[in-house]
């Protein structure tokens, strides 16, 4: 297996262990590469989108996780449940808190589940972390300690913590690859890994 | 938190008695010399956790088998590793080209263990490559694979005895069950 580029700038630090969780068993994954509206204006303009965290392409399995308390989920569900909808053919499988934290007992990093959980997973690395990984393609990241320091230690992208800034920001995306691809279209495809099995 | 001597005292409940196991080994064993009546059967096992399912199934099996052990290391385990990526430990001993393989294995979640290991048997070109498994925990399945033996299915809880453990322990129990979660979020 072979880093073919730099590692995405993960949102959350869940997304960055659940990417070396993948790596280390060798199983393909394209970060947030394809962008599904779901929700549409009169005019057939896009009012709602969702960009699944990852998409195992060998699996054909798109994955989205979350780290918010179970009654936090509500929206996600409903997207889930929209996208579902619209895209019968699409496998999708939501990673719930309670499942993060199991994968991690599983793997003896239950201590992690909270650093890498809900606000304090998100990602404020400070700027020069993010350059001097940008500027080591194809490295991979040592494992997170938790918390910001793994965050940091990931080059993800700088956040004020807030979710609702993250959500602009992610909108803000789509909305350019939106009209870069088109809607329904693969809109950042980052292949984190190839596999050679 | 000092962890009790006495093993029992950590499980919250029991989700499969020994005697249900030993049934169920029974009639896995049944099927499976049923199924390839007239061959050979190599048995791979994975250690460790499948260890005593590898031990009872085999003596259920009537037709001739050969076992195999495999170890393979776990995310999380490998604090000394440097590439970050899964390694066979332990590799087949003998060549396993044009035989009939039966994974044998104590429990699949993720199925991302077993989906790597698949790939890896396969590359060794088996005659057919069919799966075992005790235990069954759909819920947090990642990787689907088809199981052509299923002991039993589970509910989503952390599991441990008959080979399965929980920092190495508990492994000797005979029957499996459910760890009280105070025992994982408590610190040691």
């Amino acid at each position: 297996m072979t880093e073919t580029r730099p590692r995405p700038a993960f949102a959350h630090a869940s997304e960055a262990e659940l990417a070396r969780i993948l790596d280390f068993y060798q199983v393909a994954w394209a970060y947030e590469p394809r962008t599904f509206p779901i929700l549409y204006d009169h005019d057939g303009a896009v009012l709602e989108s969702f960009s699944p965290d990852f998409y195992l392409p060998d699996l054909d399995l798109y994955v989205e996780i979350t780290t918010l308390k179970q009654r936090l989920v509500r929206k996600k569900n409903r997207k889930l449940r929209r996208l579902r909808e619209l895209y019968p053919d699409i496998r999708v499988k939501l990673l719930y808190a309670r499942d993060f934290r199991a994968l991690l007992l599983k793997y003896g990093r239950i201590t992690l589940a909270d650093a890498l959980s809900g606000a304090e997973g998100q990602a404020t690395p400070p700027r020069r972390h993010l350059r001097a990984d940008a500027a080591r393609p194809g490295s991979t990241p040592p494992a997170a300690k938790g918390g910001a320091e793994g965050a940091s230690r990931d080059g993800e992208r700088p956040s004020t913590g807030s979710g609702r800034s993250r959500a602009r920001r992610r909108s803000r995306a789509e909305a350019r690859a939106r009209s870069r691809a088109g809607a329904g279209s693969p809109t950042i495809v980052t292949t984190g890994t190839e596999m050679t099995a | 938190m000092k962890r009790p001597a006495d093993l029992t005292a950590d499980v919250a409940e029991i989700l499969i008695p020994e005697a249900a196991i030993q049934a169920k080994v029974a009639e896995l064993g049944s099927r499976i010399s049923a199924d390839f009546a007239g061959r050979e059967l190599t048995l791979v096992s994975v250690l460790k956790g499948s260890l005593p399912f590898m031990a009872d199934l085999m003596r259920a099996i009537t037709i001739p088998v050969q076992i195999d052990l495999m170890e393979v290391s776990s995310y999380g385990g490998t604090a000394t590793e440097s590439s970050g990526l899964v390694r066979i430990l332990k590799d087949l001993s003998s060549s396993i080209d044009g035989r009939d393989v039966l994974i044998v294995e104590d429990i699949i979640d993720t199925g991302l263990t077993l989906n790597y290991l698949v790939r890896y048997l396969r590359g060794k070109n088996p005659a057919s490559l069919r799966i075992c498994t005790l235990l069954n925990k759909p819920a947090r399945r990642l990787v689907e694979i088809p199981i052509d033996y299923l002991g039993f299915e589970i509910p989503d809880q952390f599991v441990i005895g008959y080979g399965l453990d929980y920092g190495e322990r508990y492994r000797n129990l005979r029957y499996v069950g459910v760890l009280r979660p105070e025992v994982y979020t408590s610190p040691e």
